[in-house]
């Protein structure tokens, strides 16, 4: 049986074109929206995706997970009274991140910290680089 | 590229700035920030907000995306007079502070009584 390491090899060039390509589309409409900036590392067990999202409770966050996207879907509602400054972006807000490399989904981990939610995807068990023991 | 480990960069936060019945409501984005990164100290007129941020980056394996740093907060308003110092309350959730700056009694808007002589 032959692996072919090509498709991994290929992985972070993917990965780092479909991110430039977002976010040039994303900068036109990045007043518009609340845009939470979007950290993501990748290591050989799996990916690790860290989201801004100060003043919005766990609760208000939607993630999903489907076969290859993680989406990062909330709102930030907007405080009422009389607005002398505002700074803050409100509203709803949307991030999509593509990973071209099958995940593990039952093994993700979420957690919020001080507004910042890191979530923890672990790769599929098949695609972790895998020593080969040689045989003398 | 030399990375300086001594200082963070410093950042001016988000802020909203509103005013409700009862007093001015500041709200503050600092993520990262926990109970104990944060200072707010109110000297004469100035209330100063200070906060150094917990969030360390994953340093196994590579950076694939990066957009936000561990930066630290720091940030002064002048306060007027109206504001009653004493009960000045500050809330941190979520990375959010919500610091409530009450107005002081005497200047809440008041009916004055018409004695007839």
């Amino acid at each position: 049986m032959v692996i072919d390491f090509n498709s991994l090899y290929d992985v972070p060039k993917n990965f780092e074109r479909l991110f430039d390509e977002f976010a040039r589309m994303q900068a036109g409409g990045a007043r518009r929206t609340q845009y939470p900036l979007v950290n993501v590392y990748e290591s050989d067990n799996g990916y690790v995706v860290d989201v801004i999202v100060p003043g919005v409770t766990p609760e208000d966050i939607e993630l999903t997970l489907t076969e290859s996207n993680l989406i990062i879907k909330g709102e930030r509602k907007a405080s009422s009274g009389r607005m002398f400054r505002q700074e803050r972006s409100s509203g709803s807000f949307q991030r999509i991140i593509n990973m071209n490399v099958p995940v593990d989904r039952d093994n993700v981990e979420a957690r919020s910290v001080n507004g910042i939610l890191r979530v923890s995807i672990p790769k599929a068990e098949a695609v972790k680089p895998r020593r080969i023991a040689i045989q003398s | 590229m030399q990375k300086d480990t001594e200082t963070t960069r410093q950042v001016v936060p988000a802020t909203d700035i509103l005013e409700m019945d009862d007093g001015f409501h500041i709200l503050m984005d600092l993520p990262g920030v926990g109970a104990e990164g944060l200072a707010i100290d109110l000297e004469e007129n100035e209330l100063t907000i200070r906060g150094t941020s917990t969030y360390a980056p994953v340093d196994k394996g590579n950076a694939m995306h990066v957009e936000f740093d561990a930066v630290s907060y720091a940030r002064t308003f002048t306060l007027s007079d109206i504001v009653d110092r004493e009960r000045i309350k500050a809330t941190l959730r979520d990375g959010q502070l919500d610091l409530f700056l009450p107005k002081a009694e005497a200047a809440k808007p008041r009916r004055i009584e018409i004695r007839t002589a």
